[in-house]
Formats: C-alpha cells, structure tokens, sequence
C-alpha cells in the first residue's frame, strides 16, 4: 500500500511536473545557500586559522598615536624591549609609506616599510633569493621587494633580480633580495607581497611624512599578551611625550575576526533559511492548489472507501517526494556553490561536514511541514462535496 | 440485506430548516434489481449519499447485513463503505493516470489487500466485464462504454453488498445503454448483488424488477403499480 501509494504521489507529480519543477526551484534554492553558506563559513574560519598559524599567535603590534596623527617611537627604547621587558623576546620597529618604485623605465605603486635587519626575523619574512636588511645596510642604498612587486616591476626581457637598480624618488636602489609570497597577515598595515624594505635612514629619505611610529614584536613562550602591554605601557610610555601607545595582540584579532566570520555565517544562514521558508511556502502554494483541482479525484477515493488517513498520506507522500528531490539537488547545488565560493575567493576548497546532514534534513523538514496542511486540507474534504465539483 | 426505517435528512439553510426526505422505510433484499427514479428536487442524490454512506439521516436507522451502519465512526464507516457499496457514477469518475486494473483493484489497496491478490482479482473481474483485453489501458484509452465497465467491475471487485449506481447510462448511447443495462442484469444474476439504479430514463427502470419512486421527499413502491 506504502509502495503504492508513493508511486501514485510520484506519478501525479510528474504529470503536473511543470508545477512540480516550480515548487522544487525553491526548496533547491534554500536547501542550496544553507549548505553553501555554511561551506563559505567554514572556508572563512579555516582560512583565518590559517593565516593567524602562519603568522603566529603570539604577535603583537604597537603603535604611537599622537593627536596630530602618527607618534614617535624613540629607536633606543625600542631596541631594549627585549632587554627591559620579560615577557617580550623579540622586536622590530618601523615605518609605512608608499609610492612609486621605477625599473626599466616602467613604474608601479608600491607600499614602503622602513625596518630594521630583525623584521623578517619577527614578521616571519622567509627569503625568495637574496638577503634581508642588516645593520650594515643602514646607510647604503639597498632594498627589498615583496613578491608580487617584484614580479609586477619584472618585464619579459628583463626579470626583477638581486643586483637590480631600482628608482625611487631621487635615489637609484640596488636590490638585494625578494621575499617569498607570503599570506596576507592581517596584523600588519600593509601587504609584505606589494611592499618595498628600505633601511630606516633610507625610509626617512623617500617617505613624504616619516615616522617611526610602528613595532612587531613576539611574546616570550606562552607569556599573557595583557600583562606584555601592561609592561610595555611602562617602559615606552614615557618616551613617547604626547602620544599613546596602542597594542594589538593576535589573539584579540582572532576573538574580533571569530566573531565577525560567526556573525556572516549567522547572516548567511538567515538568508539560508528565508529562502527555505519561501520554498516551503512554495511548495504549499502548490499543494494547496493541487489539493483544489483534484477535489473531485479525493471524494472518488473517498467513495470507494479510502479513509482520510490514507488521503492525507498520499498528498503527504508527494510533498515528502518533492522535499526529498529538493534537498537532494539542494545538497549538489550548495557544494558547488562551496566550490564556486572557493574558486572566488581563491581559498582551498573545506567543506563543512555538518553542512549536507543539516541543510537536507532542514528542507525536508520544511517541505513536510509545509506539506501538512495542504494534506490535512485534503483528508477533511466533504466527499459529497468534492464528487460534486468539477 | 438493506433495511431503512423512518430516514428523515433535513439541511439548515441559514434560519430555515428543510427536510429533504420524509421518514423513508425501505428493505431490499440481496440479489434484487431495483430502479428508482423521481425528478429534480425529489431528493434522490441524498437518498443515494445516505444509502452510500456518504451521507447521514438527520434521523432513523439504517441496517446493512443486519449491521448498524449508522454508529460507526469515520475510519470504521470508510471500511464499511469499502466492504458494503460498490459505486457507479455517470461520468465514471476512474483515475485518468491509473491503467484499467489499478483503477479496479483500488478499492481493494485501500482494505489492504496485497497488490499480487489485488491484481489477481482485479484482472479476473475486468475479464468477466468483458475488458480481458484492456488491463493495462488507461482510461483515456477506452470508449464511454468500455470506462463504465471499468468503473463497474470497480464497484464489484470488493463483493458489496448493494451497488449503487447514479445514472450510469446518462452519458452513454443508446446501444451502449443497453449493453451496460445487460451488464447489469448479469452481474445481479450471476453475483447475486443487490443493484440499485437511479436514472431518470422510464427504459432503464422498465428493465428493473422492482421500481421505487421518490416524489418531494417521500418514497412510494411502484412495482405493482406498472405491473398491474
């Protein structure tokens, strides 16, 4: 009777399978951005988690800020943090700039950072080719280039190499070295790929408003971050005569991006479960409209002794068959939506294992709650009523 | 096999009360063939729906096999009503997506019967209807004719004890009204069914045994009446 019964349903949604396609395009939908969007948030956490492992969790940054804008670090208090301060092991100021970086006669935009040698020690810089900054390079006119800058100077005929002579403003730098392409940190100020290393007197001389306003530092082990700037308020604070020095620890920036990635996924997933809703509703339209036009077909059925139970099941069947058809096109649709979304965002492809489960279970929860009282409607019909009807 | 006592149906239309049939006693025994006509108004279809057990008397008993068919609850009266009635309609009323032995071996899915018996016995009443030829045709398939043998073998499928049929000749052809009237007649013969036919058509209850009259509410017995 069950098997009956479901290929009944199945054959009374194909032949009105135009209407059936319609009330499966919004079931497929919802069910598809549920799961998708809970791929995009599992991508989004794990590209985080990436990035911060890369990088470290035990980054600091600090910065002066003043009420004219950027502050002054003193470069001696800086170089005895770790001297001074127990729970930082190492440090590396510096300054930001930008502009343009001219070789072979062809110029880009590139972001300028004046470092010390340690910065690519403390920012985890690991070298292309070539060499980093040292104290010796403090006055000779050597620089370092980001990946993407170096390749973005590169022509066909003349590829960016160590030794290369780069113009920037009135001064000819040799290259010394490229970095290796590097994850965007989401602590520094500016992308390392697209950023050219000047030595701090060099970076005084090309940077429009110079200031050494920045620092990298690492903890010490597992030391706490809070009590790091605690110390670290006491011993550059004073130094720095009107500004305030701001320090930012990776584990905040986590907390701050964790809860900015739940809060998409939470919007996503709203967006999600709007769209089911709307299937759902769809596919009540639908029923409710097929329940209509086959009144005379139940009070037939009626007649010949169904009871109302076995009514309701048969209308209940075709929306639990359009749910299921539903959630399963919805499942494809949402992992190509995952891989789609990966592809866009240029992250690996993670999938969301709870994703499949929970958006399928969610639309065919929906399509027969839905579903139910179209049903129900039927199974109450009056068979006088409805063998009357046309 | 049948037996009404003083069935009274009254419908509330707003304020007003209308009683629709007048204290009707009826008996009718298996295997009889009886007709019962009357004109428009004269409250046949609710006759036909409370007889059916489509419909309830506002008051009276109504006793088929001896059983009291009126205090069933619903589920128990839709079992009733697959066991007991076997319906005919005018416009056939088949299922247009299920093949010839489906539409018949309905009624029987519905009492649970398993579908290899089901089939079985559906092909079996096709045959004896004459449609051995046509199992697995769809309705859109048969002629007018050949759906009402359908929908007859249908109605007799479950053994009931009273076939009901409501103008089962009124969109059929002359000839062809005649041939299904056959049918009629030889499956009350042969099965022993109790056939009631309402029809408006004085040729269709000239071939009945025992004719009924239903005049504004009231039943009288015309079989002596015509016979005399």
């Amino acid at each position: 009777m069950i098997r009956q019964t479901f290929m009944e349903a199945a054959g009374n949604l194909l032949a009105a399978w135009q209407r059936s396609v319609l009330a499966l395009i919004g079931i497929v939908v919802g069910a598809g951005a549920v799961i998708a969007m809970l791929h995009a948030g599992t991508m989004a956490r794990q590209e985080t988690v990436r990035q911060f492992r890369q990088m470290g969790t035990d980054t600091l940054i600090l910065r002066a800020d003043s009420p004219q804008g950027l502050g002054n670090f003193r470069l001696g208090d800086i170089e005895s943090v770790p001297l001074m301060v127990p729970t930082v092991g190492e440090i590396a100021p510096f300054m930001i700039g930008g502009g343009p970086v001219t070789f072979e006669g062809q110029t880009r935009n590139g972001g300028f950072i004046g470092a010390t040698g340690s910065f690519a020690d403390v920012a985890r810089l690991p070298m292309a080719s070539g060499r980093f900054l040292s104290v010796h390079d403090r006055f000779e006119l050597h620089a370092v280039l980001g990946s993407e800058l170096a390749e973005q100077l590169s022509t066909p005929f003349s590829p960016m190499r160590i030794g290369a002579q780069i113009r920037v403003s009135r001064y000819i730098f040799t290259v010394i070295g490229i970095i290796e392409p590097v994850l965007m940190n989401p602590m520094l100020p500016m992308d390392v790929n697209g950023t050219l290393f000047l030595s701090l007197p060099n970076a005084r001389r090309v940077m429009a408003a110079p200031s050494l306003s920045m620092a990298v530092a690492r903890l010490r082990g597992d030391a706490d971050p809070e009590i790091a700037t605690q110390q670290l308020q006491q011993h550059l604070g004073p130094g720095l005569r009107d500004a305030t020095l701001n320090v930012l620890s990776a584990r905040q920036l986590i907390s701050g991006m964790n809860s900015q990635v739940r809060l998409v996924a939470l919007l996503l997933g709203a967006v999600g479960s709007i769209a089911l809703v709307l299937g759902g509703v769809g596919v009540m339209n639908i029923m409710l409209m097929s329940v209509t036009e086959r009144r005379r077909e139940i009070g037939i059925r009626l007649a010949i002794g169904a009871r109302r139970r076995d009514v309701r099941r048969l209308f209940l069947s075709e929306a639990l068959i359009l749910s299921l058809l539903g959630a399963a096109l919805g499942v494809a649709l949402g992992y190509a939506g995952g891989v789609g979304f990966a592809w866009m965002s240029g992250w690996p492809v993670h999938f969301s294992p709870m994703a499949a489960p929970l958006g399928a279970g969610v639309s065919l929860a929906v399509g027969v709650f839905f579903g139910f009282y179209p049903a129900v409607m039927a199974a109450r019909l009056d068979p006088i009523e409805a063998l009357r009807s046309e | 096999m049948l037996e009404l006592r003083s069935i009274t149906r009254r419908f509330r239309i707003g304020p007003t009360e209308r009683t629709v049939l007048h204290g009707i006693d009826l008996d009718l025994a298996g295997g009889e063939l009886v007709s019962l006509m009357g004109g428009s108004g004269s409250g046949k279809t609710t006759f036909m729906n409370i007889v059916g057990l489509l419909d309830r008397p506002s008051s009276g008993s109504y006793r088929i096999r001896g059983e009291n068919v009126l205090a069933a609850e619903a589920d128990a009266q839709s079992l009733m009503r697959n066991k007991m009635i076997g319906f005919v309609f005018q416009q056939f009323f088949l299922m247009p997506r299920l093949n010839a032995w489906r539409n018949v071996a309905l009624p029987l899915m519905y009492r649970g019967t398993p579908e290899g018996e089901a089939r079985r016995r559906a092909e079996a009443m096709l045959e004896r209807v004459g449609l051995g030829q046509h199992l697995n045709h769809v309705p859109n398939m048969l002629s007018g004719g050949q759906k009402q043998r359908v929908a007859i073998a249908r109605a007799l499928v479950g053994e009931p004890a009273v076939l009901l049929a409501d103008e089962p000749t009124g969109a059929l052809d002359p000839i062809v009204s005649r041939e299904i009237m056959g049918l009629f007649e030889e499956m009350n013969r042969e099965l022993g069914v109790l056939v009631l036919i309402i029809t408006h058509d004085p040729g269709v209850a000239a071939r009945c045994r025992r004719r009924l009259m239903l005049t504004q509410g009231h039943l009288a017995d015309q079989t002596a009446l015509t016979h005399a």
